[in-house]
């Protein structure tokens, strides 16, 4: 007994004391604030705390459908790729154009003359966008790959690195003069009309759960369950492990290792392509600069669940979008310093989790 | 090692900066000679002496010396416009409406005028850039512009330095007139004014109660934003909610669901028309269906409906419209020929934009002597005076008069309100 209390006295570092205050004052204060906020003083009815909830979700899950994207590159190469942001604004203006085209198509019927295409079939319309924006996405993701990384597979890691940001500035100006820096309006099918959806009566208001969110809700997790059930039971998941594992002893069991970072890179492409095409179709603005704030939350995401870490990425998009959401509202301050409350969240999960939160004890000697 | 280098490249930051600052001085003062062989680039050695013997004596004498102009040369007018991004409906609509003023403007004995428009997208960055580079053109001789409060703010000192006046068909902050800036002048209410009018339009007129303001955080927004809440305050009102959001998002609802809580009967917001789009599109859901969306002189335009459509309806927004008389007439007929857009369809600051250049166009012509060598010179600090004394100059706006500050707008704000996806004069 005396032994191990001697070696527990030890382990006990000024930077763990340092933690543990940490921890208590802001949990603390945390506990406060629910109490003032939801008890002694409440400001907001539930009607609001669902709102906030619901912003926050489907927020949430775009972020964690992009983040997963950064996971799994990182996962096999250890690098940060910098323009998948971009990647997905290119999925966003795939989506656009598609939306475009089908309302130009006249399909006029007796009932009514003007009907175009986009309003006639808005399911087909919606699917087709999906395909395309993914397409283009996933094939930009490739490219990427081939030209910005694979030349650089044995440089330092640094190097890499720089090429992915150069990539990313890259794309957003090409982006620029190719379709003008002006915003552009994504035209929804008139069923999917945002701002529209089911109204729920909740203490005393009413709640708009729209029918863009749930789209977006909806598809984003079952993107992420069919890519997790891709990862772990197909060969293809498989050989991705083994690569994440240890690239040259999957060489030698005969995995092509080249082809598997390219089809990684496809998929993470096709990932923000869809969420590109989401972001559109829910908030309804497309311009060359879109990806790149979703682009930061997403990476933060990332990191909050741990990068590297599938169901951590979509766990830290969830709750990075929660706390934007909710976080002003409990901690009582403006809601413009959401993003400050966001990184700050980001700081204090590193001090007392580096590895995020579903961090595996691995990756500090992957790293 | 690396300290080493970084006193090295600090020094070698700061050589290029002298360098540079060292580079404008010249264009910043010139005298009277050196005007001269800085002028357009057609100038060669031999102009110097020509110059110098032709030039009149005003230029001797004048703080900031004389721009000068070969025969054959245009007189340039700079407009530094956002004309590209979120904003560019504004900047292209007024280089549109100034445009329309250089082809009235004739010529001074042969001698033409033109617009040069750079892109300062709106920005204090850009305000500065676009205001560096025109100080360096020895042909531009004045301003009309710049188009917003920030990209102003920062653009006036450097015009200061070089002794070229400017004059704004729409940087509407308070705050422009206060820096005693001789050379900045402005033809747009403030928003010192049009806070207070909005603000009594909200209480007396719509008879609203709870009001909740936001801006976003731009020195024009959030300027006005503060003028109406203090205005309103005074009125008698409650403001529920005084908040910002971060420009440039496309998501702020959870913002407005914040705003929703506080039950507000009417938003007031100071801000531009990206942003307001994306509010009102999302009022809606947030919980803030049948709140009215008051909006200024930023929101008005056609963008801000395309953006909105159904959702546009009964909203408010801020315009100056000058009273109907045949120079009205006649302008919006030659607009609509020359652009195929109605006047002040795009932006509220057509007509201001058409007085600004008018006016710098007729100051110009009152200060500028053709020298006996048969260029013509233009004292540039004659011309900072002769802009500051407008006085009594017929424009599409009125009558106008500038006050010691650089004031010279004629008239107030007018309020609209959308209907059927269309801006329709509000009831006064």
């Amino acid at each position: 007994m005396a032994t191990e209390s001697k070696v527990n006295k030890k382990k006990v570092s000024t930077y763990q004391i340092v933690q543990i205050i940490l921890g208590v004052v802001f949990g603390g204060y945390v506990v406060w604030r629910l109490y003032q906020i939801l008890i002694a003083n409440p400001v907001y009815g539930p009607d609001t705390w669902l709102r906030f909830a619901i912003a926050g979700i489907i927020l949430g899950s775009v972020y964690a459908l992009v983040a997963i994207g950064y996971t799994l590159v990182y996962g096999i190469l250890h690098m940060i790729n910098f323009a998948h942001g971009d990647i997905m604004m290119i999925g966003a203006f795939g989506g656009y154009f598609v939306f475009e085209a089908l309302k130009n198509i006249q399909t006029p019927t007796l009932a009514d003359p003007k009907l175009n295409f986009l309003n006639a079939h808005p399911v087909i319309s919606v699917i087709l966008a999906f395909v395309v924006g993914v397409s283009v996405a996933a094939l930009s993701g490739y490219f990427l790959e081939r030209i910005a990384y694979r030349p650089l597979r044995n440089a330092p890691r640094l190097v890499p690195l720089i090429s992915a940001i150069g990539a990313s500035i890259f794309l957003e100006n090409a982006a620029m003069l190719m379709f003008g820096a002006q915003r552009r309006d994504f035209t929804n099918p008139l069923v999917l009309t945002r701002g529209e959806g089911w109204e729920i009566p909740v203490g005393g208001g009413t709640v708009i759960l729209t029918y863009t969110g749930v789209l977006t809700f909806v598809l984003s997790i079952v993107i992420l369950v069919l890519l997790y059930l891709l990862v772990q039971r197909t060969r293809m998941g498989r050989a991705m492990r083994a690569v994440a594992e240890n690239k040259n002893v999957a060489a030698l069991m005969g995995i092509n290792v080249d082809g598997i970072i390219s089809q990684t890179f496809i998929l993470s492409g096709g990932l923000a392509g869809a969420a590109g095409v989401m972001w559109g179709i829910h908030l309804g603005l497309v311009y060359y600069f879109l990806g790149f704030i979703p682009g930061i939350k997403a990476f933060t995401s990332a990191v909050l669940g741990g990068i590297g870490n599938l169901p951590g990425a979509m766990l830290g998009g969830l709750f990075l979008g929660a706390v934007e959401s909710l976080g002003p509202a409990v901690l009582g301050i403006d809601f413009q310093l959401k993003d400050v409350l966001a990184f700050g969240i980001l700081v204090l999960v590193l001090i007392f989790r580096p590895t995020g939160i579903l961090g595996e004890v691995l990756s500090e000697e992957k790293v | 090692m690396t300290k080493r280098i970084y006193v090295l490249a600090s020094l070698l930051l700061l050589a290029s900066m002298m360098l540079a600052a060292c580079g404008s001085t010249p264009t910043a003062a010139p005298a009277a000679t050196e005007a001269s062989t800085e002028a357009p680039a057609v100038t060669e050695a031999p102009v110097t002496e020509a110059a110098a013997a032709g030039a009149p004596e005003v230029c001797a004498t004048d703080e900031f010396g004389c721009a000068v102009f070969k025969p054959g040369d245009v007189i340039k007018i700079g407009m530094g416009a956002p004309m590209t991004g979120d904003y560019a409906a504004f900047g292209i609509d007024i280089s549109q409406g100034a445009m329309i003023a250089i082809q009235d403007a004739g010529d001074i004995n042969g001698f033409k005028f033109e617009l040069v428009t750079e892109d300062d997208g709106g920005s204090p960055e850009g305000g500065a850039a676009v205001a560096n580079k025109f100080v360096t053109d020895p042909a531009i001789v004045a301003i009309a512009g710049h188009i917003f409060s920030g990209a102003t703010n920062a653009a006036m000192p450097i015009y200061e330095k070089a002794g070229i006046p400017m004059m704004s068909p729409s940087a509407t902050n308070p705050d422009l007139t206060k820096q005693s800036s001789k050379v900045f002048n402005r033809l747009v209410f403030t928003d010192a004014d049009q806070g207070r009018f909005a603000a009594e339009y909200l209480f007396n007129k719509l008879g609203i109660k709870k009001l909740a303001v936001i801006h976003d955080g731009s020195s024009y927004g959030q300027g006005l934003a503060q003028v109406t809440n203090d205005e309103y305050i005074k009125l008698g009102g409650e403001v529920v909610e005084f908040t910002a959001i971060t420009p440039g998002e496309s998501d702020y609802s959870a913002t407005l669901a914040d705003v929703a809580a506080k039950q507000p009967e009417a938003i007031y917001f100071g801000g531009y028309n990206a942003e307001a789009a994306v509010i009102v599109n999302q009022m809606k859901q947030s919980g803030l269906d049948g709140v009215i969306f008051f909006g200024d002189d930023g929101t008005f335009g056609q963008d801000f409906l395309d953006r909105t459509g159904a959702n546009s309806e009964g909203t408010y927004s801020t315009s100056l419209v000058p009273p109907a008389t045949d120079a009205k007439a006649a302008f919006d007929a030659a607009y609509e020929a020359a652009y195929q857009t109605p006047a002040g369809k795009l932006s509220p600051y057509t007509w201001t934009a058409y007085d600004s250049a008018a006016s710098l166009i007729s100051a110009i012509k009152s200060v500028a002597v053709l020298g006996g060598d048969g260029n013509l010179y233009i004292p540039r600090g004659a011309l900072v005076a002769a802009v500051r004394s407008i006085k009594d100059y017929q424009g599409l706006s009125g009558v106008v008069t500038c006050q010691e500050n650089g004031e010279c707008a004629s008239s107030g704000p007018t309020f609209y309100v959308a209907k059927d996806g269309a801006w329709v004069e509000a009831e006064k």
